[in-house]
């Protein structure tokens, strides 16, 4: 972030994001826009570890379901929310570690397939051992007050950016790409890659447990299992394939997109907008690897380059 | 416990069945075809159509067959087939990633179709069972477990006596190799895969018996990819036997733990498998 220009359009968005509550009494416009900060959070945690690091993870679901559970059982226990939240990101490190690691030492290619049976795994352990839905207690729904889930969802939201921007601005994130792009060159180098994906997958394990949180803060009433579904593994891949991989900007364009096309077919049955968005995405994936950002991009230069050309000739005159 | 024995086998039939489709593609090209599960509930929905117009389901299978070859080959010339040139692990990555949006849009489409409820084909013979030595074989499940013996024998036989066949294996072994040779290493690609889809049509006929809806394809996708890992990679043989094993691991653990537990015991076992033995239990199987 050394360009000023950059710094001041996302200070202004910031400062925008933050009066919506105070601007709008509309709880259909707020709740949107949380959902939208957890898309957010949810994506940037899968593209550091899939988009930077090449690792690509079907088990996310896994981490943000135990992120929101623990938040959820510590914040009803009458923990204050912020240590709750906390315990929950930890909480998902922790399972990180213990179940994650030993799935990065599975030979290249099976990372996907490993995870998403370990999501699958927790999902019906959960569904399992807490099949009741989670109700807030009364005193909680009596001092429900949305902006507060707003005003989280945004503060956690600008922290994994900030998070995800700095990692892959420091020498961490130099080596996280180098793997991902030749994971024999970065080894022969002397990147111990081992090591950095590890860091890769605790570090989005955290974030992705903060959401968790988030979560578990924002629902009044859903059942234990059901941040735990496999569609919480499946919407940050979607998203961050679609807005463009290995970018800060992609997810948050992805998560927009997602948005709207679920709202646009909120009313029919089934879920049109998946149909859409699982066929955008294998058009994506076999022609542009680079997602919706890449393709703007082309449009910007493009743009630029008949500028440029109308400016050149205009000169002489 | 003996019953439970029985009908782990017989389901270890049927995931034995599902496991090869997947084996096909993924011992030969090194694709791993995630939206096999929903190819079979596509298969299924297929079959009901068919039989509610009074064909019977075993009648069915044909048709689904060819109709399951046909769309295989539209999906390989569309989509998977522009993966050949990748490297082994960016093969299995993307091929992964188009299996699973082409799972996302049949499966939203299947619930867009027909809704999401719960169907099942039942024919007058549903219900038949045999007495052997005080156990219960049902009709149904005992005509699966023929067929998946059937299918293993005539896909063994292609396999090792045509000359087809010879060069799926050649390609399995060195791709590039074979093309040197004189393979047409697209078209064996090609008609491996369409095979490998059209093989989800007896598994297809077998859940339609069950019972099936249109989200069900991830769960049968699970046991397919189970047993493959059970196998090891790109050994065909070892599916059919992996098959059982994973059905009578599940009966077991259903005696143990309950049912709640059953999807569970699967996994675990596949994860561990994953972590300790990369390369599979049954062989070493035809890696590179």
């Amino acid at each position: 972030m050394k360009d000023p220009k950059k710094v001041l359009v996302a200070l202004c968005f910031v400062g925008l994001s933050a009066l919506v509550p105070l601007l709008t009494k509309s709880e259909y416009l707020i709740n949107l826009l949380v959902m939208f900060f957890l898309y957010v959070i949810l994506s940037q945690s899968w593209n550091l570890q899939g988009g930077f690091n090449g690792q690509i993870s079907l088990g996310h679901s896994a981490f943000f379901g135990i992120g929101a559970l623990t938040t959820r059982l510590l914040w009803i226990s009458k923990v204050p929310i912020l240590l709750a939240l906390i315990g929950g990101a930890l909480s998902s490190i922790l399972l990180a570690g213990i179940v994650g690691i030993p799935c990065l030492r599975m030979k290249r290619g099976y990372f996907p397939i490993g995870t998403l049976g370990l999501a699958i795994i927790a999902q019906i352990t959960v569904g399992n051992i807490l099949p009741v839905p989670g109700s807030l207690p009364s005193e909680y729904i009596v001092g429900y007050s949305l902006s507060s889930r707003y005003y989280l969802a945004l503060s956690v939201a600008i922290l994994s950016l900030l998070i995800v921007s700095y990692v892959v601005r420091s020498r961490t994130g130099l080596a996280f790409v180098a793997i991902r792009d030749d994971e024999e060159a970065a080894e022969a180098i002397g990147i111990k890659t081992f090591g950095y994906k590890v860091k890769a997958l605790l570090i989005s394990s955290f974030i992705a447990g903060l959401g968790g949180g988030v979560f578990a803060y924002h629902q009044v009433s859903y059942y234990y299992q059901s941040p735990f579904e496999l569609s919480w593994s499946f919407l940050p891949t979607l998203t961050t394939f679609i807005g463009g991989l290995g970018t800060i900007l992609g997810p948050i364009f992805g998560s927009v997109c997602y948005l709207a096309l679920n709202e646009l077919f909120a009313f029919t049955l089934g879920e049109v907008h998946l149909v859409i968005f699982g066929f955008t995405f294998i058009l994506i994936v076999l022609f542009v690897p680079g997602g919706l950002m890449s393709i703007t991009q082309k449009i910007l230069s493009l743009f630029k380059y008949f500028g440029r050309r109308g400016r050149t000739e205009t000169l002489p005159n | 416990m003996g019953q439970t024995l029985v009908f782990g086998v017989l389901n270890g039939a049927l995931y034995g069945i599902i496991a090869l489709g997947i084996a096909l593609v993924f011992g030969i090209m090194k694709y791993l075809n995630v939206a096999h599960g929903s190819l079979i509930i596509v298969g299924a929905y297929g079959s009901l159509f068919l039989f509610r117009l009074g064909v019977d389901p075993f009648a069915t299978i044909p048709v689904i067959l060819i109709a399951l070859f046909l769309g295989g080959a539209i999906l390989f010339l569309s989509f998977f087939g522009r993966l050949i040139e990748f490297p082994e692990g960016a093969r299995i990555k993307n091929s992964l990633l188009i299996g699973f949006g082409l799972m996302l849009v049949l499966d939203n489409l299947a619930t867009l179709i027909w809704t999401g409820d719960e169907r099942s084909m039942t024919p007058s013979y549903s219900g038949i069972t045999y007495q052997m030595f005080g156990l219960r074989l049902p009709l149904i499940g005992l005509s699966g477990g023929f067929l998946a013996l059937l299918l293993i024998s005539v896909l063994h036989l292609f396999l090792s006596r045509t000359y087809f066949g010879k060069a799926v294996r050649a390609v399995s072994q060195d791709h590039e190799a074979a093309s040197l040779m004189g393979i047409n290493v697209g078209r064996t690609f090609l008609i491996s895969f369409a095979i490998s889809v059209s093989l989800a049509s007896i598994p297809s006929v077998l859940i339609g018996l069950q019972s099936f809806s249109p989200t069900a394809g991830i769960q049968w996708f699970n046991k397919g990819i189970i047993v493959v890992m059970l196998s090891g990679i790109g050994n065909i043989y070892g599916v059919f036997p992996a098959g059982l094993f994973l059905g009578i691991i599940e009966a077991l653990s259903v005696f143990v733990f309950g049912a709640t537990y059953r999807e569970v015991t699967g996994l675990v076992v596949f994860v561990l498998i994953l972590i300790l033995f990369p390369k599979g239990l049954l062989g070493s199987g035809a890696e590179s």
